[in-house]
Protein backbone atom coordinates (compact mmCIF):
# COMPACT_ATOMS: atom_id res chain seq x y z
CA UNK A 1 0.00 0.00 0.00
CA UNK A 2 2.86 2.32 0.78
CA UNK A 3 4.38 2.31 -3.08
CA UNK A 4 0.73 2.77 -3.81
CA UNK A 5 0.43 6.62 -1.95
CA UNK A 6 3.93 7.03 -2.96
CA UNK A 7 3.23 6.57 -6.71
CA UNK A 8 0.35 8.96 -6.08
CA UNK A 9 1.90 11.57 -3.86
CA UNK A 10 4.94 11.40 -6.60
CA UNK A 11 2.98 11.37 -9.66
CA UNK A 12 1.38 14.28 -8.26
CA UNK A 13 3.98 16.60 -7.22
CA UNK A 14 5.52 16.07 -10.97
CA UNK A 15 2.32 17.21 -12.89
CA UNK A 16 4.89 20.29 -13.71
CA UNK A 17 8.59 19.05 -12.78
CA UNK A 18 10.11 16.21 -12.86
CA UNK A 19 12.21 15.09 -9.78
CA UNK A 20 15.90 14.93 -10.75
CA UNK A 21 17.63 11.79 -10.12
CA UNK A 22 20.13 12.52 -7.35
CA UNK A 23 16.74 14.27 -5.14
CA UNK A 24 16.34 11.75 -2.20
CA UNK A 25 12.73 11.29 -2.85
CA UNK A 26 11.43 10.38 0.69
CA UNK A 27 13.35 13.07 2.34
CA UNK A 28 11.88 15.89 0.39
CA UNK A 29 9.71 18.88 1.50
CA UNK A 30 7.66 19.44 -1.59
CA UNK A 31 6.50 23.09 -0.30
CA UNK A 32 10.12 24.35 0.56
CA UNK A 33 11.34 22.91 -2.61
CA UNK A 34 8.39 24.80 -4.91
CA UNK A 35 6.78 21.24 -6.35
CA UNK A 36 3.64 22.48 -4.60
CA UNK A 37 2.88 26.26 -3.98
CA UNK A 38 1.22 27.74 -0.87
CA UNK A 39 -1.71 27.99 -3.60
CA UNK A 40 -2.05 24.48 -4.39
CA UNK A 41 -1.38 22.47 -1.13
CA UNK A 42 -5.22 22.77 -0.21
CA UNK A 43 -5.59 21.49 -4.03
CA UNK A 44 -3.04 18.36 -3.36
CA UNK A 45 -4.67 18.04 0.38
CA UNK A 46 -8.35 17.88 -0.44
CA UNK A 47 -7.30 15.41 -3.49
CA UNK A 48 -4.97 13.05 -1.15
CA UNK A 49 -8.17 13.06 1.75
CA UNK A 50 -10.65 12.17 -1.62
CA UNK A 51 -8.35 9.61 -3.32
CA UNK A 52 -7.89 7.50 0.02
CA UNK A 53 -10.57 8.51 1.62
CA UNK A 54 -9.00 10.19 4.83
CA UNK A 55 -9.06 13.25 6.44
CA UNK A 56 -6.38 14.86 7.79
CA UNK A 57 -6.71 16.08 11.70
CA UNK A 58 -5.75 20.08 12.13
CA UNK A 59 -2.46 19.08 13.80
CA UNK A 60 -1.40 17.02 11.14
CA UNK A 61 -2.29 20.37 8.87
CA UNK A 62 -0.40 22.56 11.01
CA UNK A 63 2.54 19.99 11.47
CA UNK A 64 5.56 20.08 8.60
CA UNK A 65 5.57 16.65 8.76
CA UNK A 66 2.96 16.48 6.31
CA UNK A 67 5.11 18.12 3.42
CA UNK A 68 7.46 15.76 3.51
CA UNK A 69 7.05 12.88 0.87
CA UNK A 70 8.17 10.25 3.61
CA UNK A 71 6.25 11.56 6.47
CA UNK A 72 3.12 12.16 3.98
CA UNK A 73 3.28 8.58 2.86
CA UNK A 74 3.81 7.32 6.79
CA UNK A 75 0.40 9.77 8.04
CA UNK A 76 -1.34 8.55 5.04
CA UNK A 77 -0.75 5.03 5.41
CA UNK A 78 -1.23 4.98 9.31
CA UNK A 79 -5.11 6.48 9.01
CA UNK A 80 -5.55 3.39 6.39
CA UNK A 81 -4.56 0.87 9.53
CA UNK A 82 -7.25 2.14 11.42
CA UNK B 1 9.54 38.22 -44.68
CA UNK B 2 11.27 35.93 -41.23
CA UNK B 3 9.97 37.13 -37.84
CA UNK B 4 11.24 40.14 -36.48
CA UNK B 5 11.13 38.64 -32.86
CA UNK B 6 13.06 35.26 -33.81
CA UNK B 7 15.52 37.62 -36.34
CA UNK B 8 16.20 39.52 -33.29
CA UNK B 9 17.16 36.43 -31.55
CA UNK B 10 19.49 34.91 -34.21
CA UNK B 11 21.20 37.84 -34.40
CA UNK B 12 22.51 37.61 -31.08
CA UNK B 13 23.27 34.17 -32.00
CA UNK B 14 25.38 35.07 -34.82
CA UNK B 15 27.12 37.99 -32.72
CA UNK B 16 27.66 36.31 -29.52
CA UNK B 17 27.46 32.69 -29.85
CA UNK B 18 29.60 31.28 -27.00
CA UNK B 19 27.65 33.66 -24.68
CA UNK B 20 25.01 32.13 -21.70
CA UNK B 21 21.53 32.79 -22.99
CA UNK B 22 19.73 31.17 -20.10
CA UNK B 23 19.79 29.35 -17.36
CA UNK B 24 16.99 27.11 -15.68
CA UNK B 25 17.17 24.81 -13.02
CA UNK B 26 20.50 24.33 -13.08
CA UNK B 27 20.88 23.71 -16.87
CA UNK B 28 22.04 26.33 -19.08
CA UNK B 29 22.60 27.29 -23.48
CA UNK B 30 24.84 29.50 -24.64
CA UNK B 31 23.25 31.61 -27.49
CA UNK B 32 24.37 29.04 -30.50
CA UNK B 33 23.35 26.00 -28.55
CA UNK B 34 19.79 28.01 -27.74
CA UNK B 35 19.56 28.91 -31.67
CA UNK B 36 20.38 25.38 -32.46
CA UNK B 37 17.29 23.99 -30.53
CA UNK B 38 14.97 26.64 -31.24
CA UNK B 39 15.79 25.74 -35.08
CA UNK B 40 15.39 22.09 -33.95
CA UNK B 41 12.17 22.57 -32.36
CA UNK B 42 10.43 24.72 -35.01
CA UNK B 43 11.91 21.61 -37.69
CA UNK B 44 10.13 19.29 -35.37
CA UNK B 45 6.51 21.16 -35.55
CA UNK B 46 6.83 22.00 -39.41
CA UNK B 47 7.89 17.80 -39.77
CA UNK B 48 4.57 17.27 -37.82
CA UNK B 49 2.37 19.05 -39.64
CA UNK B 50 1.98 22.51 -37.91
CA UNK B 51 1.32 24.90 -40.16
CA UNK B 52 1.43 29.23 -40.18
CA UNK B 53 -1.21 30.39 -38.26
CA UNK B 54 -2.06 26.99 -36.04
CA UNK B 55 -2.57 27.30 -32.57
CA UNK B 56 -0.72 25.16 -30.20
CA UNK B 57 -2.00 24.86 -26.81
CA UNK B 58 0.70 24.37 -24.02
CA UNK B 59 0.17 23.75 -19.86
CA UNK B 60 3.47 24.92 -19.51
CA UNK B 61 6.32 25.01 -16.90
CA UNK B 62 9.16 26.98 -16.54
CA UNK B 63 11.53 25.48 -18.32
CA UNK B 64 14.38 26.34 -21.55
CA UNK B 65 11.94 23.83 -23.52
CA UNK B 66 8.94 26.43 -23.30
CA UNK B 67 11.25 29.67 -23.79
CA UNK B 68 12.59 27.91 -26.83
CA UNK B 69 9.03 27.48 -27.90
CA UNK B 70 8.43 30.90 -27.78
CA UNK B 71 10.85 31.57 -30.12
CA UNK B 72 9.66 28.74 -32.48
CA UNK B 73 5.97 29.85 -32.60
CA UNK B 74 7.53 33.32 -33.60
CA UNK B 75 9.57 31.96 -36.29
CA UNK B 76 6.91 29.39 -37.88
CA UNK B 77 4.13 32.28 -37.54
CA UNK B 78 1.99 29.96 -35.29
CA UNK B 79 0.01 31.51 -31.63
CA UNK B 80 0.81 29.63 -28.61
CA UNK B 81 -2.07 29.27 -25.55
CA UNK B 82 -0.09 28.57 -22.48
CA UNK B 83 -2.15 27.36 -20.05
CA UNK B 84 -1.81 26.81 -16.32
CA UNK B 85 -0.87 23.07 -15.93
CA UNK B 86 -3.23 22.84 -12.75
CA UNK B 87 -6.49 23.93 -14.02
CA UNK B 88 -9.40 21.67 -14.12
CA UNK B 89 -10.17 19.51 -17.24
CA UNK B 90 -13.57 21.66 -18.12
CA UNK B 91 -11.50 25.06 -18.29
CA UNK B 92 -8.78 23.54 -20.56
CA UNK B 93 -11.66 22.13 -22.72
CA UNK B 94 -13.47 25.72 -22.69
CA UNK B 95 -9.97 27.05 -23.35
CA UNK B 96 -9.11 24.95 -25.99
CA UNK B 97 -12.38 25.93 -27.71
CA UNK B 98 -12.09 29.61 -27.28
CA UNK B 99 -8.58 29.66 -28.14
CA UNK B 100 -9.24 27.54 -31.21
CA UNK B 101 -6.56 25.38 -30.11
CA UNK B 102 -5.60 22.72 -32.82
CA UNK B 103 -2.57 20.70 -31.23
CA UNK B 104 -1.30 19.73 -27.74
CA UNK B 105 2.10 19.71 -26.53
CA UNK B 106 1.53 18.98 -22.36
CA UNK B 107 3.32 16.30 -20.28
CA UNK B 108 2.53 12.55 -19.53
CA UNK B 109 0.45 13.57 -16.17
CA UNK B 110 -1.78 16.32 -18.53
CA UNK B 111 -2.71 13.47 -20.89
CA UNK B 112 -2.94 11.25 -18.17
CA UNK B 113 -5.39 13.15 -15.97
CA UNK B 114 -7.72 13.82 -19.78
CA UNK B 115 -7.81 9.85 -19.77
CA UNK B 116 -9.18 9.28 -16.32
CA UNK B 117 -11.43 12.25 -17.00
CA UNK B 118 -13.21 11.55 -20.20
CA UNK B 119 -10.25 12.33 -23.00
CA UNK B 120 -9.89 15.86 -24.42
CA UNK B 121 -10.46 16.17 -28.40
CA UNK B 122 -7.38 17.33 -30.13
CA UNK B 123 -7.73 17.83 -34.08
CA UNK B 124 -3.79 18.06 -34.44
CA UNK B 125 -0.79 17.13 -33.49
CA UNK B 126 -0.14 15.88 -29.60
CA UNK B 127 3.52 15.65 -28.09
CA UNK B 128 4.52 14.60 -24.99
CA UNK B 129 7.17 16.65 -22.98
CA UNK B 130 8.26 13.33 -21.07
CA UNK B 131 7.99 9.95 -21.46
CA UNK B 132 6.22 7.83 -24.20
CA UNK B 133 2.79 8.08 -24.25
CA UNK B 134 0.21 6.62 -26.53
CA UNK B 135 -1.03 8.28 -29.75
CA UNK B 136 1.62 11.60 -29.28
CA UNK B 137 4.99 12.21 -30.74
CA UNK B 138 7.60 12.11 -28.00
CA UNK B 139 9.52 15.29 -27.67
CA UNK B 140 12.55 13.56 -27.65
CA UNK B 141 12.73 13.71 -31.30
CA UNK B 142 13.78 16.78 -31.54
CA UNK B 143 17.06 15.57 -31.09
CA UNK B 144 17.32 14.01 -34.38
CA UNK B 145 15.68 17.17 -35.85
CA UNK B 146 18.37 19.43 -37.96
CA UNK B 147 19.78 22.36 -36.48
CA UNK B 148 19.32 24.77 -39.80
CA UNK B 149 16.60 27.70 -39.34
CA UNK B 150 14.02 26.83 -41.45
CA UNK B 151 12.43 29.48 -43.58
CA UNK B 152 9.08 30.59 -43.27
CA UNK B 153 8.83 34.15 -45.15
CA UNK B 154 5.35 35.05 -44.60
CA UNK B 155 5.48 37.01 -41.23
CA UNK B 156 4.51 40.07 -41.10
CA UNK B 157 5.01 40.65 -37.07
CA UNK B 158 0.62 41.05 -36.95
CA UNK B 159 0.41 37.14 -36.19
CA UNK B 160 -1.06 36.44 -32.99
CA UNK B 161 1.90 34.58 -30.94
CA UNK B 162 0.66 34.07 -27.45
CA UNK B 163 -3.23 34.49 -26.55
CA UNK B 164 -3.28 34.66 -23.01
CA UNK B 165 -6.46 33.10 -20.91
CA UNK B 166 -8.01 35.60 -18.24
CA UNK B 167 -10.88 33.24 -16.99
CA UNK B 168 -10.40 30.35 -15.06
CA UNK B 169 -13.42 27.76 -15.57
CA UNK B 170 -16.97 28.01 -16.79
CA UNK B 171 -16.89 31.52 -17.26
CA UNK B 172 -16.00 32.64 -21.19
CA UNK B 173 -12.73 33.18 -21.37
CA UNK B 174 -11.29 36.67 -22.75
CA UNK B 175 -7.98 35.35 -24.22
CA UNK B 176 -6.25 38.85 -24.62
CA UNK B 177 -4.32 38.59 -28.24
CA UNK B 178 -0.51 38.89 -28.12
CA UNK B 179 1.13 40.18 -31.28
CA UNK B 180 4.94 39.33 -32.01
CA UNK B 181 5.11 43.31 -32.80
CA UNK B 182 3.30 43.82 -29.47
CA UNK B 183 6.30 41.68 -27.60
CA UNK B 184 8.92 42.95 -29.18
CA UNK B 185 6.89 46.97 -28.71
CA UNK B 186 6.69 45.83 -25.15
CA UNK B 187 10.70 44.05 -24.57
CA UNK B 188 11.83 47.81 -26.50
CA UNK B 189 9.62 49.89 -23.98
CA UNK B 190 10.96 47.83 -20.77
CA UNK B 191 14.70 48.03 -22.42
CA UNK B 192 14.23 51.89 -22.29
CA UNK B 193 12.80 52.50 -19.01
CA UNK B 194 14.93 49.84 -17.13
CA UNK B 195 17.85 50.69 -18.60
CA UNK B 196 18.49 46.92 -19.63
CA UNK B 197 22.18 46.28 -21.31
CA UNK B 198 23.60 43.17 -22.91
CA UNK B 199 25.37 42.82 -19.14
CA UNK B 200 22.01 42.08 -17.41
CA UNK B 201 21.69 39.09 -16.24
CA UNK B 202 17.41 39.00 -16.07
CA UNK B 203 15.26 37.03 -14.00
CA UNK B 204 12.14 35.35 -14.17
CA UNK B 205 10.50 34.11 -11.33
CA UNK B 206 6.71 33.33 -12.09
CA UNK B 207 4.93 31.24 -14.09
CA UNK B 208 5.54 31.57 -18.38
CA UNK B 209 2.16 31.25 -18.81
CA UNK B 210 1.85 35.30 -17.58
CA UNK B 211 2.47 37.58 -19.78
CA UNK B 212 4.90 38.99 -17.00
CA UNK B 213 7.27 36.40 -17.17
CA UNK B 214 6.62 35.89 -21.26
CA UNK B 215 8.23 39.12 -21.24
CA UNK B 216 11.48 38.83 -19.09
CA UNK B 217 12.44 35.88 -20.76
CA UNK B 218 11.76 36.88 -24.42
CA UNK B 219 13.60 40.39 -23.76
CA UNK B 220 16.87 39.43 -22.70
CA UNK B 221 17.41 37.04 -25.72
CA UNK B 222 16.27 40.03 -28.22
CA UNK B 223 18.44 42.43 -26.35
CA UNK B 224 21.79 39.67 -26.59
CA UNK B 225 21.67 39.50 -22.36
CA UNK B 226 21.04 36.52 -20.35
CA UNK B 227 17.85 35.11 -19.34
CA UNK B 228 17.78 33.24 -15.23
CA UNK B 229 14.34 31.65 -15.51
CA UNK B 230 13.74 30.18 -11.87
CA UNK B 231 11.53 26.82 -12.08
CA UNK B 232 9.43 27.03 -8.71
CA UNK B 233 8.94 30.00 -6.87
CA UNK B 234 9.61 30.00 -3.07
CA UNK B 235 11.50 32.85 -1.43
CA UNK B 236 14.62 30.36 -0.75
CA UNK B 237 14.96 29.35 -4.02
CA UNK B 238 14.63 33.27 -5.10
CA UNK B 239 17.44 33.68 -3.02
CA UNK B 240 19.85 31.20 -3.74
CA UNK B 241 19.18 31.81 -7.25
CA UNK B 242 19.89 35.28 -7.49
CA UNK B 243 22.87 34.90 -5.56
CA UNK B 244 24.23 32.11 -7.36
CA UNK B 245 23.63 33.33 -10.36
CA UNK B 246 24.13 36.93 -9.80
CA UNK B 247 20.91 38.13 -11.39
CA UNK B 248 20.66 42.23 -11.82
CA UNK B 249 17.06 42.42 -12.81
CA UNK B 250 13.84 41.65 -12.15
CA UNK B 251 10.04 42.49 -12.18
CA UNK B 252 8.72 40.77 -9.70
CA UNK B 253 5.62 40.71 -8.13
CA UNK B 254 4.58 42.05 -4.79
CA UNK B 255 3.71 39.08 -2.97
CA UNK B 256 7.14 37.07 -3.60
CA UNK B 257 8.99 40.37 -2.80
CA UNK B 258 7.01 40.22 0.76
CA UNK B 259 8.07 36.88 1.29
CA UNK B 260 11.29 37.40 -0.14
CA UNK B 261 11.61 40.37 2.71
CA UNK B 262 10.63 37.66 5.49
CA UNK B 263 12.97 35.24 4.96
CA UNK B 264 15.65 38.31 4.40
CA UNK B 265 14.72 39.52 7.89
CA UNK B 266 14.75 35.60 9.17
CA UNK B 267 18.47 35.46 8.06
CA UNK B 268 21.06 38.32 8.12
CA UNK B 269 23.82 36.22 6.76
CA UNK B 270 22.11 36.23 3.37
CA UNK B 271 23.56 38.78 1.29
CA UNK B 272 22.45 39.90 -2.18
CA UNK B 273 24.30 42.29 -4.04
CA UNK B 274 24.37 41.91 -7.17
CA UNK B 275 20.70 43.57 -8.33
CA UNK B 276 20.61 46.93 -10.64
CA UNK B 277 17.34 47.56 -10.03
CA UNK B 278 14.52 45.70 -9.03
CA UNK B 279 10.55 46.59 -10.27
CA UNK B 280 7.36 45.57 -8.12
CA UNK B 281 4.28 44.52 -10.03
CA UNK B 282 1.20 43.41 -9.93
CA UNK B 283 -0.02 45.47 -6.10
CA UNK B 284 1.08 47.71 -4.21
CA UNK B 285 3.66 47.12 -1.53
CA UNK B 286 3.39 48.52 1.57
CA UNK B 287 5.50 50.97 1.94
CA UNK B 288 7.23 49.50 5.16
CA UNK B 289 7.95 46.06 2.95
CA UNK B 290 9.12 48.81 0.23
CA UNK B 291 12.05 50.59 2.10
CA UNK B 292 13.03 47.64 3.89
CA UNK B 293 13.40 45.68 0.87
CA UNK B 294 15.73 48.78 -0.52
CA UNK B 295 17.27 48.38 2.57
CA UNK B 296 18.49 44.92 1.93
CA UNK B 297 19.22 44.45 -1.29
CA UNK B 298 20.75 48.31 -1.95
CA UNK B 299 19.09 48.59 -5.39
CA UNK B 300 17.41 51.05 -7.57
CA UNK B 301 13.89 50.09 -6.56
CA UNK B 302 10.76 50.56 -8.91
CA UNK B 303 6.99 50.62 -8.59
CA UNK B 304 4.96 49.52 -12.00
CA UNK B 305 1.69 49.66 -12.66
CA UNK B 306 -0.15 47.89 -15.63
CA UNK B 307 -2.55 45.38 -17.16
CA UNK B 308 -2.24 42.33 -19.42
CA UNK B 309 -4.16 43.93 -22.01
CA UNK B 310 -1.91 47.62 -21.95
CA UNK B 311 1.17 46.10 -20.63
CA UNK B 312 2.77 48.57 -17.85
CA UNK B 313 0.87 51.74 -17.58
CA UNK B 314 2.90 54.04 -15.43
CA UNK B 315 6.17 53.24 -13.83
CA UNK B 316 8.06 55.36 -10.36
CA UNK B 317 11.79 55.05 -8.85
CA UNK B 318 11.48 55.39 -5.26
CA UNK B 319 14.75 56.82 -5.15
CA UNK B 320 14.39 59.64 -7.97
CA UNK B 321 11.00 60.16 -6.31
CA UNK B 322 11.00 61.13 -3.23
CA UNK B 323 7.75 63.07 -2.91
CA UNK B 324 5.69 60.95 -4.92
CA UNK B 325 6.25 57.95 -2.69
CA UNK B 326 2.61 56.84 -2.32
CA UNK B 327 1.95 57.00 -6.37
CA UNK B 328 2.63 54.63 -9.21
CA UNK B 329 4.31 56.65 -11.10
CA UNK B 330 4.15 58.50 -14.49
CA UNK B 331 3.13 56.89 -17.98
CA UNK B 332 5.62 55.30 -20.37
CA UNK B 333 5.80 57.34 -23.22
CA UNK B 334 4.13 55.36 -25.13
CA UNK B 335 1.35 55.37 -22.95
CA UNK B 336 -1.33 58.22 -22.04
CA UNK B 337 -3.90 58.32 -19.08
CA UNK B 338 -7.44 59.67 -18.62
CA UNK B 339 -9.56 59.39 -15.42
CA UNK B 340 -13.17 58.46 -16.48
CA UNK B 341 -16.22 59.06 -14.11
CA UNK B 342 -20.12 58.65 -15.86
CA UNK B 343 -21.94 61.80 -15.53
CA UNK B 344 -25.51 60.64 -14.88
CA UNK B 345 -26.95 63.15 -16.78
CA UNK B 346 -25.22 62.98 -19.87
CA UNK B 347 -25.40 59.42 -19.67
CA UNK B 348 -20.92 58.85 -21.33
CA UNK B 349 -18.09 58.88 -19.47
CA UNK B 350 -16.55 62.23 -18.33
CA UNK B 351 -13.09 62.96 -17.40
CA UNK B 352 -12.15 63.47 -13.48
CA UNK B 353 -10.30 66.78 -12.08
CA UNK B 354 -7.60 66.93 -10.85
CA UNK B 355 -7.08 64.74 -7.37
CA UNK B 356 -10.81 63.19 -8.19
CA UNK B 357 -11.39 59.50 -8.43
CA UNK B 358 -12.62 57.48 -11.73
CA UNK B 359 -11.87 54.65 -13.55
CA UNK B 360 -7.89 54.44 -14.91
CA UNK B 361 -7.93 54.39 -18.70
CA UNK B 362 -4.73 54.07 -20.83
CA UNK B 363 -4.54 54.98 -24.57
CA UNK B 364 -0.75 53.07 -25.55
CA UNK B 365 0.81 51.56 -28.74
CA UNK B 366 1.27 48.68 -26.34
CA UNK B 367 -1.79 47.19 -25.96
CA UNK B 368 -2.32 43.96 -27.60
CA UNK B 369 -4.26 43.07 -30.97
CA UNK B 370 -7.92 42.60 -28.96
CA UNK B 371 -10.01 39.59 -27.29
CA UNK B 372 -9.32 36.41 -29.78
CA UNK B 373 -12.81 36.62 -31.80
CA UNK B 374 -14.55 38.91 -29.04
CA UNK B 375 -13.69 41.98 -30.68
CA UNK B 376 -17.42 43.18 -29.20
CA UNK B 377 -16.10 42.86 -25.50
CA UNK B 378 -12.95 45.02 -26.59
CA UNK B 379 -15.24 47.85 -27.97
CA UNK B 380 -17.09 47.34 -24.58
CA UNK B 381 -13.88 48.48 -23.03
CA UNK B 382 -12.75 50.89 -25.46
CA UNK B 383 -13.61 54.67 -24.76
CA UNK B 384 -12.10 57.07 -27.84
CA UNK B 385 -8.89 54.64 -27.58
CA UNK B 386 -8.46 54.39 -24.35
CA UNK B 387 -8.96 50.85 -22.27
CA UNK B 388 -10.68 50.83 -19.92
CA UNK B 389 -8.91 49.31 -16.47
CA UNK B 390 -11.54 48.41 -14.65
CA UNK B 391 -9.45 49.87 -11.55
CA UNK B 392 -9.88 53.18 -9.77
CA UNK B 393 -7.19 55.80 -9.26
CA UNK B 394 -6.31 59.64 -9.27
CA UNK B 395 -3.85 61.92 -11.19
CA UNK B 396 -2.26 64.52 -9.41
CA UNK B 397 -1.27 67.98 -10.75
CA UNK B 398 2.09 66.79 -11.68
CA UNK B 399 0.85 63.76 -13.40
CA UNK B 400 1.27 61.02 -11.08
CA UNK B 401 -1.16 58.23 -10.94
CA UNK B 402 -2.35 56.80 -7.41
CA UNK B 403 -4.06 53.25 -7.76
CA UNK B 404 -7.08 53.46 -5.15
CA UNK B 405 -8.59 50.41 -5.95
CA UNK B 406 -10.53 48.47 -8.74
CA UNK B 407 -14.25 48.52 -9.83
CA UNK B 408 -14.26 45.39 -11.00
CA UNK B 409 -14.95 42.63 -8.92
CA UNK B 410 -11.60 40.51 -9.36
CA UNK B 411 -9.78 38.25 -6.60
CA UNK B 412 -5.72 38.71 -7.38
CA UNK B 413 -4.06 36.33 -4.97
CA UNK B 414 -0.37 35.70 -5.28
CA UNK B 415 -0.63 38.21 -8.50
CA UNK B 416 -2.94 36.00 -10.25
CA UNK B 417 -6.76 36.91 -11.49
CA UNK B 418 -9.62 34.88 -10.03
CA UNK B 419 -12.70 35.78 -11.53
CA UNK B 420 -15.20 35.43 -8.65
CA UNK B 421 -18.11 34.13 -11.04
CA UNK B 422 -16.36 31.40 -12.19
CA UNK B 423 -16.11 30.04 -8.68
CA UNK B 424 -19.69 31.12 -7.79
CA UNK B 425 -20.75 28.92 -10.57
CA UNK B 426 -18.76 25.83 -9.76
CA UNK B 427 -20.02 25.45 -6.32
CA UNK B 428 -24.02 26.50 -7.10
CA UNK B 429 -23.85 23.23 -8.85
CA UNK B 430 -23.95 21.77 -5.56
CA UNK B 431 -27.58 20.44 -4.53
CA UNK B 432 -26.99 21.93 -0.65
CA UNK B 433 -26.14 24.87 -1.75
CA UNK B 434 -28.61 27.62 -2.82
CA UNK B 435 -26.48 30.63 -3.59
CA UNK B 436 -22.89 31.71 -3.79
CA UNK B 437 -20.73 34.38 -3.45
CA UNK B 438 -16.61 34.07 -3.51
CA UNK B 439 -14.94 37.05 -2.62
CA UNK B 440 -11.33 38.56 -1.71
CA UNK B 441 -9.73 38.11 1.93
CA UNK B 442 -6.87 39.98 2.61
CA UNK B 443 -3.98 37.60 3.38
CA UNK B 444 -0.35 38.55 4.83
CA UNK B 445 1.36 35.98 2.35
CA UNK B 446 -0.37 36.20 -0.83
CA UNK B 447 -2.14 39.80 -0.54
CA UNK B 448 -5.26 38.44 -1.03
CA UNK B 449 -6.62 34.91 -1.04
CA UNK B 450 -10.38 33.35 -2.45
CA UNK B 451 -12.72 33.53 0.19
CA UNK B 452 -16.54 31.94 -0.16
CA UNK B 453 -19.96 32.76 1.69
CA UNK B 454 -22.17 30.02 0.71
CA UNK B 455 -25.73 30.07 1.51
CA UNK B 456 -27.48 26.29 2.46
CA UNK B 457 -30.66 25.34 0.38
CA UNK B 458 -33.72 25.36 2.51
CA UNK B 459 -33.36 21.83 4.66
CA UNK B 460 -29.75 21.08 3.43
CA UNK B 461 -26.45 21.50 5.35
CA UNK B 462 -23.27 22.45 4.20
CA UNK B 463 -20.11 20.07 5.12
CA UNK B 464 -17.22 21.95 4.24
CA UNK B 465 -14.97 19.36 4.41
CA UNK B 466 -16.59 18.20 1.46
CA UNK B 467 -17.02 21.31 0.03
CA UNK B 468 -13.29 21.65 -0.29
CA UNK B 469 -12.86 18.03 -1.70
CA UNK B 470 -14.99 19.28 -4.01
CA UNK B 471 -12.77 22.45 -4.90
CA UNK B 472 -10.31 20.74 -5.15
CA UNK B 473 -11.71 18.49 -8.35
CA UNK B 474 -13.39 21.40 -10.00
CA UNK B 475 -11.25 24.25 -9.31
CA UNK B 476 -7.85 25.07 -10.35
CA UNK B 477 -5.19 25.67 -7.78
CA UNK B 478 -5.32 29.32 -7.63
CA UNK B 479 -9.04 29.48 -7.51
CA UNK B 480 -9.49 27.25 -4.12
CA UNK B 481 -11.07 28.99 -1.47
CA UNK B 482 -9.15 29.14 1.75
CA UNK B 483 -12.09 30.52 3.72
CA UNK B 484 -15.54 29.26 4.17
CA UNK B 485 -18.44 30.87 5.83
CA UNK B 486 -22.44 29.76 5.72
CA UNK B 487 -24.56 32.16 6.01
CA UNK B 488 -27.97 32.28 5.97
CA UNK B 489 -28.10 35.22 3.06
CA UNK B 490 -25.97 37.37 0.37
CA UNK B 491 -25.44 41.16 0.81
CA UNK B 492 -27.67 42.03 -2.40
CA UNK B 493 -28.98 45.55 -3.18
CA UNK B 494 -32.54 46.69 -3.92
CA UNK B 495 -32.65 45.11 -7.26
CA UNK B 496 -31.38 41.69 -5.63
CA UNK B 497 -27.87 42.34 -7.36
CA UNK B 498 -25.29 40.32 -5.41
CA UNK B 499 -22.83 43.40 -3.99
CA UNK B 500 -19.63 41.41 -3.72
CA UNK B 501 -17.44 44.02 -2.83
CA UNK B 502 -19.61 44.24 0.59
CA UNK B 503 -19.15 40.31 1.31
CA UNK B 504 -16.43 40.62 3.59
CA UNK B 505 -17.45 43.30 5.87
CA UNK B 506 -20.72 41.52 5.79
CA UNK B 507 -19.72 38.20 7.12
CA UNK B 508 -17.11 40.69 9.49
CA UNK B 509 -20.20 41.62 10.83
CA UNK B 510 -21.51 38.66 11.79
CA UNK B 511 -18.76 37.96 13.91
CA UNK B 512 -17.95 34.52 10.93
CA UNK B 513 -14.05 35.18 11.03
CA UNK B 514 -13.15 34.94 14.04
CA UNK B 515 -13.75 31.50 14.12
Amino acid sequence: MNNKIKEFILDYIQREYTLPDDVDVMELNYVDSGYIDSLGLIQFIATLEDEFNIAFTDEELASSDIKVVGKLVDIISRKLEK
Amino acid sequence: MQSQLANLFYENSLKTPNKEAIWCDGQSKTYKEMADYVSQYSNLLLKLGVKYGDHIAIPMNNSIESVALFFSAADLGVCLVPLNPTLPLEAIKSAMKFGDMKHLIARKAFYNECQKNGGLDVPGIKICLDNDYPDTVPFSCINEMPTTRPVVNNINGDESLILTMTSGSTGNPKPIDISQKNKIDRAMAHIRVYNISKDDRILAATPLYHSLAERLVILPLILGATSILLPRFTPQIWLNCAKEQKTTFTIAVSAQLAQILEVLKQDDSIVIDSFRCIVSSSALLEEKVKYELIDKLKCEFHEMYGTSETSTITNICFQKSPDKQKSVGLPFDEASIKILKEDAEANFDIECNVGEVGEIACKTSLLCKGYYHQEEMMKMQMKDGYFRTGDLGYLDEDGYLYFSGRKKEIIITGAVNVYPHDIDVVLERLPEIKECAAFSYPDDRLGEVVAVALVPNEDAEINIRSVKTYCARNLADFQQPHKFFVVDQLPKNTMGKLQRMNVYNYVQSLGLDKE
